[in-house]
Parts: C-alpha cells; structure tokens; sequence
C-alpha cells in the first residue's frame, strides 16, 4: 500500500506536516490505526535508527523525525485508546540519581515509543527506590536506565542492584549512556546494554522475546 | 588590553602553554558527591576550590580554569541557583584569581547550557545568549582574563557564547568542541564535522579554538584528531584537552586508564600535530599536568 510507504519515508526524513496528512489520508482511506502505527511509523523510526547506528544521521535528524512520529501519534493514540488496543510491551525509562542529562534518555524514549512501546518517563535524577516503585506500578518489562555522567555508573549499580532484590521476575533491566559498556552491563547484573538510541530498540525487542 | 593579557599574547606568540587539568573529578575527590552543584562550592567550600587550582599551579599549569562549567542560569535553574548566576561565577573567578596572581592566567570557563536551540529544540538563540552574557561578564569582573568556552556540540550554540562572551567586553576568547568517533570521522554530538565547527567559532570571533574532552577517544585518537583541528583553525592557535582516557569501572572505582606517564609522552605528538596550547579533561589530575610540565617553558 503506497501510503503506508510514503508515510514511512515521511517520518524517516523528519517531514512533519507531510507525516500528518498521510496519517489523516490512512485514516479516511479506513485504515487501522494499529496498522498505520506497526506499518508506517514503526518501520519509519527503524531507518532512522539504523542511519543513527551507521553514523548516515546524527541527533539533530532524529530528534526531527521523533517529532514528526509524535504529531502523527497525537492523532492516532485516542483511536487506539477507544479500540481498546494497548502497546504490548511497557518500557521505563529515566536518568539515574545524581544526573541530570536528559538528552540521550529522550533520544531512547523517543525511539521505544516509534517501536510502539508504551513509554514511562520518570524523567532525570531518579533515585532507585522511585525505579523499582514504578516498576512494580506499572509491570514493567523493561527499565531502562540512562548515565551521562561517570560518577554517576555507582547509582546505576545501585538501581540495578534494587530491582533484582525487588524480585520482578518479568522485568528486564537495559543501561546505556556515554561511559557505559557491555562491560559494565554485566558486572552490575543488567539484562542489556545498548550502545547507541538506534540499537536501543533492537535489545529491548530481544529482552522482551521478540526477534529483533 | 592590560598587562596581563599582552604578555598572554607574548608568551603564546614565543611557545606553548600548558592548561590544567579536570577541576570537576578533583571536586569529587575532596567530596563533592555525584550531581550536586559544583559551582555552589565556590561560595561554600573555598578552600577546596582554592586547593584544586593551587595544586594544578604547583603542577606547573600556564592556565587555571574556574569552576564554573555549569554557570549558566540554564544550567544552574537545575539546581534551583538560577538566580545566583553573577554571585558563583564571580566567586569562582575570584578564587582562581586569588591562587593565579600573575603567575598564571585565568580562564573563565563555560559549558554548554545544556538544552537545544531552535528548529531542533525549543529554545531561542536570544535567551540563550543572555544566559552566556551574563555568566561571561561575571567571570570577567571577578577578575578572569579570558573566557573559555568548552565542551560544545552544537556549532550555533558555541557561536552564540562566543559572540556572548565578546558583549561581556571578554579581549580574549577560546572555544572547543567535544568530539566522538564516527566511522573514519570525528564528528560532535550534532554530527558538526571538525571544519564546520571549527569555522562556525572563528566566523563568530574566537581568537584561540580546539577540542576538550571527548566520547571513547584514546590518547591516540586525540593525536590524529589534533591533526584534522590544525588543518581547520585558518591560522588560529590550537588547544586540545583530552580526557585521561576512556573511565572504567573496576571494583567499584571509577578509574581512568592514561597515566601521567602517557599524558606526558603524548604532549610532543600532540605539539607535532599542531596544538599550542595542551591541558587535560575529565580524569586528569595534578599528576598528569605535572608530568607534561617537562615539556612546556
């Protein structure tokens, strides 16, 4: 279907007011919204991370391309809600106490919900008890957590640590962020670690089951 | 231009200076816990302030930067200091003057403000260079003799504290950029190439530009992205202050991996390579800059 391709395109070059007509065109031509969501948006957040992962696109186009996924949603989430149709999957996302950098979080945020998760951001600063609480809340299957600042990898040790004792035996917990490695992942017991917002949504997918 | 500045200008004319090294991790060490506001010590823990660039001094460091990388209003709003901007910035340059008297030179520093401008973000280059004006005039009236504008990634940002900083009254502007690897390329945060970035700062006025800190950059790395910064700064002088390698975690520590001993056998590549002015970011300590004094004076 030649809409959902060009919606697709649409999104990945970050052409917000072209996003939106497509969308407003799917949803007159009778199309469902949870197919406009899984065929048009998803697939067109996916180039946009691949390009990111290759070093083809940096921030600023991503950043562009999540806006113009966000306005097509605006239209799209109260009819999905008034289906009854709920994402399958909800992901937790935050930056770690005693950081306040927001810009890589936002960027996975963004990049999970153009893969069609239900996203919760707990936002910057987030201590582990406010983690787990939410996780716990919200039944999460992934918490994500962000670092942007190297002193601040013992806090995420310390989240990390909370949430295995929380015993949440559905919960995965992925980490990321400019100092982090694999490395690190598996010394502190994360379940995943993503190196960059384009790979974010491939590790969360294979946490939670699903092929990437 | 008074006294100071001049023989700045000599001195770099006749060889290279050398900068100091991290001041936040060193913060850290004398307690500063993770996330808190640095720039509040400048009025609460003085001395510990005054200790840092008194050990980088005693190191041999040409240049003492203050403690006042995240002393924008912006940045500070975090903290619930918005309003506190000319108070710590002041206070910070004060202290680094204090300590550098005529024997080094003051750099005011500044770090980005922590947000996105327009189109790509919401905010307007207006209140943002309002945010740089204000902190830079404060750094200048505590007594800074130049303003140091680092860790950039956005070359309209930095472009915009350059030109902030000149309003201020500042005679004397350095401005870097964080880079990372990306493929066979250095590229900042924004995907800015080093010529783009390099060329945004000199059109807005900055007399000295380089590179600071940088993401899983080795020593190495630094050496060869010095040689792409040299072909780029139309004749400016170059500094570079890479970070004391990549951190890790390692028994519950957080531990850099270059040396001082690596730091120092770096300097004469990195002069070869074309940089003047040498310093350190996150990770270096007074040993590092002690140990690349040998090869300064």
């Amino acid at each position: 279907m030649s809409l959902l391709t060009d919606l697709t395109a649409a999104v990945a070059a970050g052409k917000r007011i072209d996003t939106v007509r497509l969308t407003q065109e799917l949803l007159t031509s009778g199309a469902r919204p949870q197919d406009i969501v899984e065929q048009g948006l998803v697939p067109g957040m996916a180039i946009v991370g691949g390009q990111f992962k290759r070093n083809e696109i940096f921030v600023p186009e991503m950043l562009v391309a999540a806006r113009a996924m966000k306005e097509a949603l605006k239209l799209l989430e109260p009819l999905l809600a008034s289906a009854g149709i709920k994402p399958k999957y909800t992901v937790i996302i935050g930056t770690v106490q005693g950081d306040l950098h927001d810009i890589g979080k936002n960027l996975i945020s963004m990049m999970w919900r153009g893969a069609g998760f239900a996203v919760i951001d707990l936002g910057t600063n987030v201590s582990p008890e406010r983690y787990v609480t939410a996780a716990q809340e919200h039944q999460a299957h992934i918490v994500g957590l962000s670092a942007l600042l190297t002193t601040t990898m013992p806090a995420m040790k310390e989240t990390v640590r909370l949430l295995k004792a929380a015993g949440l035996p559905h919960t995965k917990i992925m980490i990321g962020g400019a100092p982090i490695t694999q490395a690190f992942a598996d010394d502190i017991g994360a379940d995943g670690y993503a190196a960059d917002a384009g790979t974010a949504v491939d590790v969360a997918r294979k946490l939670v089951g699903e092929a990437a | 231009m008074n006294a100071r500045l001049t023989r700045l200008h000599q001195t770099l004319a006749r060889r290279s200076l050398l900068g100091d090294g991290a001041t936040g991790t060193q913060l850290q060490q004398l307690g500063l816990l993770p996330g808190a506001c640095g720039e509040l010590w400048n009025i609460t823990q003085p001395d510990r302030v005054r200790q840092v660039h008194q050990s980088y001094l005693a190191a041999g460091s040409d240049l003492l930067t203050t403690n006042t990388f995240g002393g924008t209003s912006c940045v500070l709003a975090g903290h619930g200091a918005d309003q506190r901007v000319h108070e710590l910035n002041y206070a910070g340059a004060k202290l680094a003057r204090e300590i550098a008297g005529d024997r080094a030179w003051v750099l005011g520093d500044i770090g980005p403000y922590g947000g996105m401008l327009e189109p790509v973000g919401d905010d307007l280059p207006a209140t943002v260079e309002l945010a740089f004006r204000q902190q830079a005039t404060a750094l200048l009236e505590g007594g800074a003799d130049a303003i140091l504008i680092e860790t950039m990634s956005d070359p309209v940002e930095a472009a915009l504290a350059v030109q902030a900083a000149r309003a201020a009254g500042a005679e004397f502007i350095i401005a870097t950029y964080t880079f990372q690897k990306a493929g066979a390329d250095y590229r900042t945060l924004m995907g800015t190439s080093v010529g783009a970035a390099l060329a945004a700062v000199l059109a807005a006025g900055a007399d000295i530009v380089g590179a600071n800190c940088g993401t899983e950059l080795s020593l190495d790395d630094y050496v060869q992205l010095t040689a792409e910064l040299a072909a780029a700064t139309a004749g400016h002088p170059l500094i570079v202050q890479p970070n004391a390698g990549s951190p890790r975690y390692v028994d519950g520590k957080i531990r850099y991996d270059e040396s001082a001993a690596q730091f120092a056998a770096t300097v004469p590549r990195l002069k070869t390579a074309g940089a003047t002015l040498i310093g350190g970011c996150c990770g270096s300590t007074p040993e590092h800059i002690a140990a690349m004094a040998t090869h300064f004076r």
